[in-house]
């Protein structure tokens, strides 16, 4: 299925996700971003209209119905009602230049994202800038086997460790570890009052594939699986040795027809034989986007990272497929 | 054939605050009323050959207007989850507003007076509502759907109602004596768009998994289905001259338009005839009155005339807007249009004699 869309990222507008289990901060982070002096026209939608209480921006209040666009998997819900309310909202496009969408906290962010994806107007339209997830520090360890909790970390490309005067050091430090055990791809900021600089909140570009992996450099180079009791994780896989497009591509394929609605998130920058240029390649669920990007520089080191992130994972099968796609 | 006489040579335009969202023509083509994305609502009176602007820009979408058949009332529904209704008068004078009537439902974006009558159908959230305009109050039945409604559309007689959400289309007759259970049939996917035919009974819905569906007894019995198109069916136009065997139906998807003519009355007895010339989303399809001449709004800046060949007659210009809705007036000789950016248009539109017939002509050439 087709992923990004044909018309130029600087012509779509920006989105970001704000996701969050109940009481984790979201509406005090939509507050500063409503009125943070970034130069932005922000519109907001919203779930529960008049909580954020603020005059003068454009906010619509959404109802989260989800549609099962291909007999009820997953891996193709999309979100109706944004499809509908963006639709009227672009018509006012003139009037901003960043759309911030809520989320409940017991909301799945998946659909969310692949509305974005799937929804052919939106796709020409708009483009995902970034999942923002906020963590509760103090309480998240009561929630931590909720489903939705670790789908929202698993997901997110920017995540807000906030209410970090409320826990020690010590305490943030092994929260922190079990996140990083769930998404290590992502850029984790420590906050009080989810008070985040905006510039790492906002035009972040983490759904374009030149950035991949650009969030946290140097991170993934030790291959590893984080061994924890929790049912989404992550591994990520390291290989010197240049790759098989075409195996990769029909592993890949393979791996999200059978697993796809386990799978979150995949990214990987790939080295290819034969090929000077590096390959980024990233994948929601069963929706995969790869493409060529610059050529890999005299001082980088060649290497292919690969990061999945999803629910029951089975790390020797992955790694066992990963590495028959060396060419 | 060739070096034909231009369809239109003059025209009027004005300008609004923000993107026109929708047009609309009184039945006897006397008003015109104009809505914008700002919430600006204009009306233009061509008897006294004068303007008011009913509403100025508040900063709150109109996305649905529309005259009652009598001509007795001007409705508009928004963004501000609101119906806002007046009455108008003589020609000349200023229509007068009733209070606005909150709906508590989000974004509205579909509503509909009946044709030949007084009930004006509002799609609130989940619920269709009807407001009387006899006894100007809400009727206390209402249609419960399953999902957001998105799309209403009345036959053209006025007693039936269809309303399409995610994965159902009920058929509604809220008039009916004794009361009839609405007729919910399961669509698959999110009917964005409907419309019944002016004669022949058949109804077409367009949806968002790029599928047109089309009853032949008005919503009853079982739909053909027709898969493929290059993207979401967006927008839907009968035409009201009669075919072979059904009205000519053009559909929109993407920068596509298909003209549809039924042949025989098999499944594929429905012949796809594609339009290609926009190079952006066509937003707006409609025949002009008592002709088969097809107008398509695009958001690449033009205006497509099409003949019943489907052969491009006129492109019009839009001055660099996308143009996002279309209106042609009930004399079937001036077609209004709206642009993204603001501006509105008003082309008198000489229709070619061969794609004008008249209406009570059963002995056609067909």
């Amino acid at each position: 299925m087709a992923f990004t869309s044909a018309i130029p990222a600087a012509d779509r507008l920006p989105v970001t996700v704000l996701t969050g289990y109940l009481g984790a901060g979201k509406t005090t982070l939509l507050n500063r971003i409503l009125t943070h002096e970034h130069g932005l026209k922000v519109a907001v939608i919203v779930n529960e209209f008049g909580e954020v209480g603020i005059d003068n921006q454009l906010v619509v209040d959404a109802d989260e119905e989800i549609f099962e666009m291909n007999n009820g998997c997953i891996c193709c819900t999309v979100r109706g009602d944004l499809i509908r309310i963006i639709g009227n909202l672009m018509k006012r496009r003139d009037r901003f230049d960043h759309l911030v969408i809520e989320t409940t906290g017991l909301a799945d962010p998946a659909p969310v994202i692949q509305t974005f994806f799937v929804d052919d107007d939106l796709r020409d339209e708009l483009k995902l800038d970034a999942v923002v997830t906020l963590v509760d520090l103090k309480h998240v360890l009561l929630h931590w086997e909720a489903e939705e909790v670790q789908e929202q970390l698993a997901f997110a490309d920017v995540l807000l460790l906030n209410k970090a005067d409320l826990v020690d050091e010590s305490e943030r430090l092994a929260i922190e570890r079990r996140i990083r055990a769930i998404n290590p791809m992502a850029r984790l900021l420590t906050t009080h009052n989810a008070d985040a600089p905006m510039d790492q909140i906002l035009g972040v570009d983490a759904f374009e594939l030149e950035r991949a992996l650009s969030l946290d450099p140097g991170f993934l180079l030790e291959e590893h699986a984080h061994e924890h009791d929790d049912a989404v994780g992550s591994l990520a896989l390291v290989e010197e040795r240049p790759m098989d497009l075409d195996r990769l591509g029909r592993w890949l394929s393979d791996l999200v027809a059978k697993r796809g609605p386990d799978l979150f998130r995949m990214k990987g920058i790939i080295q290819l034989k034969g090929e000077d240029n590096r390959y980024v390649f990233q994948s929601v669920h069963m929706l995969l986007d790869g493409d060529f990007d610059r050529p890999w520089k005299p001082a980088e080191r060649r290497c292919t990272q690969f990061v999945i992130i999803g629910r029951d994972l089975d790390p020797e099968g992955l790694r066992d497929g990963f590495s028959a796609c060396v060419a | 054939m060739t070096a034909t006489a231009p369809l239109v040579s003059e025209r009027l335009c004005g300008q609004l605050q923000q993107g026109i969202t929708t047009l609309s023509w009184s039945a006897d083509g006397e008003f015109l009323a104009i809505a914008s994305a700002g919430g600006e609502l204009l009306l233009l009176d061509f008897r006294a050959g004068c303007e008011e602007l009913l509403r100025s820009d508040r900063d709150s979408s109109l996305n649905a207007i529309g005259f009652s058949a009598d001509g007795q009332f001007l409705m508009a529904v928004g963004q501000a989850s609101e119906l806002l209704l007046w009455e108008l008068g003589e020609t000349g004078v200023r229509p007068m507003a009733l209070d606005p009537i909150p709906l508590d439902a989000g974004w509205l974006d579909a509503a509909a007076w009946q044709p030949r009558g007084l009930l004006l159908a509002v799609a609130a959230g989940r619920q269709v509502r009807l407001w009387d305009g006899a006894v100007r109050a809400w009727r206390p039945e209402c249609l419960d759907m399953p999902g957001t409604v998105h799309a209403l559309a009345w036959s053209c007689d006025g007693r039936r109602l269809a309303a399409s959400c995610h994965g159902e289309l009920a058929l509604w007759q809220p008039e009916a004596a004794p009361a009839a259970m609405p007729l919910r049939a399961p669509t698959g996917s999110a009917g964005l768009v409907l419309s019944f035919s002016p004669i022949g009974d058949l109804l077409a819905c367009g949806q968002m998994d790029r599928s047109l569906l089309l009853w032949p007894e008005a919503g009853q019995g079982r739909p053909w289905q027709f898969s493929g198109f290059p993207a979401k069916v967006r927008a839907l136009a009968w035409s009201d001259q009669p075919g072979r065997l059904a009205p000519g139906l053009a559909v929109a998807s993407g920068d596509t338009v298909v003209l549809w003519q039924q042949r025989n009355q098999s499944q594929q007895g429905w012949q796809p005839e594609p339009l290609l010339w926009h190079q952006q989303r066509v937003h707006a399809l409609a025949f002009a009155p008592d002709s088969n001449l097809l107008a398509s709004a695009s958001a690449d800046g033009t205006v497509g005339l099409w003949d019943s060949r489907g052969r491009l007659r006129q492109p019009l210009e839009g001055e660099g807007q996308g143009f996002q809705a279309l209106a042609w007036r009930p004399d079937g000789r001036h077609l209004a249009a709206g642009g993204d950016q603001g501006r509105w248009w008003l082309w008198p539109v000489e229709v070619p004699s061969r794609e004008r017939q008249r209406r009570s002509g059963g002995a056609g050439f067909g």
